[in-house]
Formats: C-alpha cells, sequence, structure tokens
C-alpha cells in the first residue's frame, strides 16, 4: 500500500472479457439515458477481446444495437479523451445525434504474473457515457477537447508481442515480449510534464481561468503524478479527485469510472467546471473541460475485490 | 543552497520536514526514484539547473545534492 497506494483492485475472472465489462457499463450509461437510441458505439480499449475484429460491434450487438456504427479507439490510458473527441466529432459532422462512449479495460490480461512492477498498479474496469446533441452554454457541454502524442517514446509503454512487427518474424515471440513493459522514471517525467501541459491548454481554449476550475478528474494512473500536477497547475489537492487507492490504473478506463465514483459519493456535483487530463501509452495525452450536468450515474464494483494480488 | 532545496523537498515534492536533514541518506529523506525524477524537474523548470536522474540516485545524503546544487547552478 506504501510505495503504490493502492490497497484493492479488481480483476476480470477466468474467461471474462473486455467486452463483458463494457457491456455492463454500456447497459448502465444507456438506461441513465434514458434508453434513447444511438447511432455509434465507441468503444476505448487497450486490450479489445480479439486482435481481429474490433470488440465495439460485439458490445454494440449485445447491446441491442447492432447495425449502428461501431468502433475501437486505441489511445492506451487517454483512450477516454481521444474516445471523448471521436464521439464529438461524430455529432459535430452530423453523423449521429447521440453516441454511447464506453472507456474499458482488461488490463491485468497484458500483465506479467512475476511482474511485482505492474501486477499491484492494474486492475481492469470500464465506464461508459452517452453523449447527444446540444447547445455549448448547457451543462454537458464538452468544451475544447485537446490531443497530442509523441511517437518517439513509443518504447516507454509497450506490449512488444501480438501485433504484425512480431507475428510478421515467423518466430514465436520471446517469453517477457508478449507482457506490458513500461519504464516507470521516463513514463514519470512525461505524464506530469504532459498532462499539466494539455490541462493547461484546454483550459485557455475553454476560455476558462484556474479559478474557475472546481474539480479536476486526472488518469489514475499514480496519486503523485497527480499531487504534481495539481501543484504545477496551482489547484489545491482537495480539487484533485482520486480513486486509485481503490481500484488501481484501469488505464483507458480510469477517468469514467473516477467520474461515476465520485458523482456517487457527491464529491462531484452538477454545475462543478471539472478539467479532465490523461496521458498513456503512445506517448498519448488528452484535456478536456466540461460543467457537470444533472446525470442518473451507475457505479457498480466487479464481484471480486482483489486486494492480495 | 541547502535552505532552496529543502523548500523545494518539503513545498514542492511535499516530503515530511523532519525527514529532510543534511546528513539524512536519499532514501531516509524521501526522495525514492519517482521523487527524484521529480526533483529534476522542479529543479531544472525552476532554477535552470540540469542534472540527471542517474547523477542524483548516486549522492548518498540530502547534503550531496545541495552540493551538486551549487556546482551546477549557473551564476553571473
Amino acid at each position: 500500500m506504501s510505495r503504490t497506494g493502492i490497497s484493492a483492485r479488481r480483476r476480470v475472472g477466468p474467461g471474462e472479457a473486455t467486452s463483458d465489462l463494457a457491456v455492463q457499463a454500456g447497459i448502465a450509461a444507456l438506461k441513465s439515458a434514458g434508453g434513447a437510441s444511438v447511432q455509434a458505439v465507441v468503444l476505448a480499449t487497450t486490450t479489445p477481446d480479439h486482435p481481429c475484429p474490433a470488440t465495439a460491434p460485439d458490445v454494440a450487438a449485445r447491446l441491442g444495437l447492432t447495425g449502428v456504427a461501431a468502433f475501437d479507439v486505441s489511445a492506451v490510458c487517454s483512450g477516454f479523451l481521444y474516445g471523448l473527441a471521436t464521439a464529438v466529432g461524430f455529432i459535430a459532422a452530423g453523423l449521429a445525434d447521440r453516441v454511447l462512449l464506453v472507456a474499458a479495460e482488461a488490463f491485468s490480461t497484458l500483465l506479467d504474473p512475476d511482474d511485482r512492477t505492474t501486477v499491484p498498479i492494474f486492475g481492469d474496469g470500464a465506464g461508459a457515457v452517452v453523449l447527444r446533441r446540444g447547445s455549448p452554454d448547457e451543462r454537458g457541454a464538452i468544451g475544447p477537447v485537446m490531443l497530442g502524442s509523441d511517437g518517439e517514446r513509443a518504447h516507454l509503454i509497450t506490449v512488444e508481442a501480438g501485433g504484425s512487427r512480431q507475428r510478421s518474424q515467423g518466430t514465436a515471440a520471446g517469453e517477457r515480449a508478449g507482457y506490458f513493459q513500461m519504464q516507470g522514471r521516463e513514463v514519470y517525467r512525461h505524464a506530469i510534464e504532459r498532462m499539466s501541459a494539455a490541462a493547461t491548454d484546454a483550459l485557455d481554449a475553454a476560455g476558462w481561468r484556474l479559478d474557475d476550475v472546481d474539480r479536476l478528474a486526472l488518469h489514475q494512473a499514480n496519486a503523485r503524478i497527480n499531487a504534481a500536477v495539481a501543484a504545477r497547475l496551482g489547484l489545491p489537492l482537495d480539487k484533485t479527485m482520486q480513486n486509485i487507492a481503490q481500484v488501481g490504473n484501469t488505464a483507458g478506463a480510469s477517468i469514467p469510472i473516477l467520474l461515476a465514483q465520485a458523482t456517487a459519493r457527491a464529491d462531484l456535483a452538477p454545475g462543478h467546471r471539472v478539467l479532465l487530463a490523461a496521458f498513456g501509452g503512445g506517448l498519448t495525452w488528452g484535456a478536456a473541460t466540461l460543467v457537470w450536468p444533472e446525470l442518473n450515474v451507475t457505479a457498480q464494483q466487479l464481484e471480486e475485490p482483489c486486494t492480495s494480488c | 543552497m541547502y535552505e532552496l532545496l529543502k523548500s523545494i523537498l518539503v513545498e514542492d515534492l511535499r516530503l515530511t520536514v523532519d525527514d529532510v536533514r543534511p546528513a539524512a541518506a536519499r532514501e531516509d529523506a524521501g526522495l525514492d526514484s519517482l521523487a527524484i525524477v521529480e526533483l529534476t524537474m522542479v529543479l531544472n523548470r525552476r532554477l535552470g539547473i540540469d542534472v540527471t536522474e542517474d547523477e542524483l540516485l548516486e549522492l548518498e545524503t540530502v547534503a550531496d545534492i545541495a552540493q551538486l546544487m551549487e556546482q551546477r547552478c549557473a551564476r553571473l
């Protein structure tokens, strides 16, 4: 607990997959949105059920949405913000009036069970939201979404094997090559710098001042990264929402899970001006603003907490 | 320079003030590898001091770090 700041995390059971988590979150979000139809399903995930096809069409079908546009977005821990930009773009371009955005990760399936630097940190989970066409001045309107990437540092966060680079070699992958690997110190540095910069850009683009921010919702990778980002932005720690101690790092799913849990315990309330920021493998990063709306939020836990692994 | 370092460690890195003493070993002061990353960032951004994480990780005490800052601090 003391070294990671994480006391519990949840894991998919044997045979369970990302789509199973995504469907549960999708059901809750559609119900919360009053059951209105959506014309697209965007799934942000690092752990699709299969290399081919994408997982979103299966999720859509199991939600009774066969026929709608459905595809995956891959941006690792920035997945929710990349998915958010994609969903906003679908609506802005007139391709949909409503979009279901799900972020779901079975990240534990990428981990080397013997790697004590990653196993205690990551957890599985999913979160989902329904976005609809609206006006910029109403609560819930998504402000300008700032996204970025740095592929020169792709090697800092990687699963080497399983893609075309390794499979084209025609030989079996090395034992560790199939597992998630992260260069912690370098990632720590870039996470602080990129999230701080993206958050500042999103504030500027939205025309908000720092004092306008009521809640900071950062990707939950590490409590110390978040404290450092808050300090660099000049935001007090009590405006920085945290749930990493309870769920671990759920990668792309971290922000919607954080928002749902914070709403459920009334730490996040309608009218709060929220600044979102994330950073992840790619490297990728993103940030956005919104004023929190009235929502019927459901927060549910995967059945088996995994506190000992 | 030590007092400046101490204020950075306590205020920016939020280390426990009683643990930060000149003779304190790096780890005992709370300077683990991630805190060292943060320290290099603050030193560079705030003071223009260029030190690498590996350089700091080789040092034993808080006073050693202050001494390296002294050496690297550009001045007129």
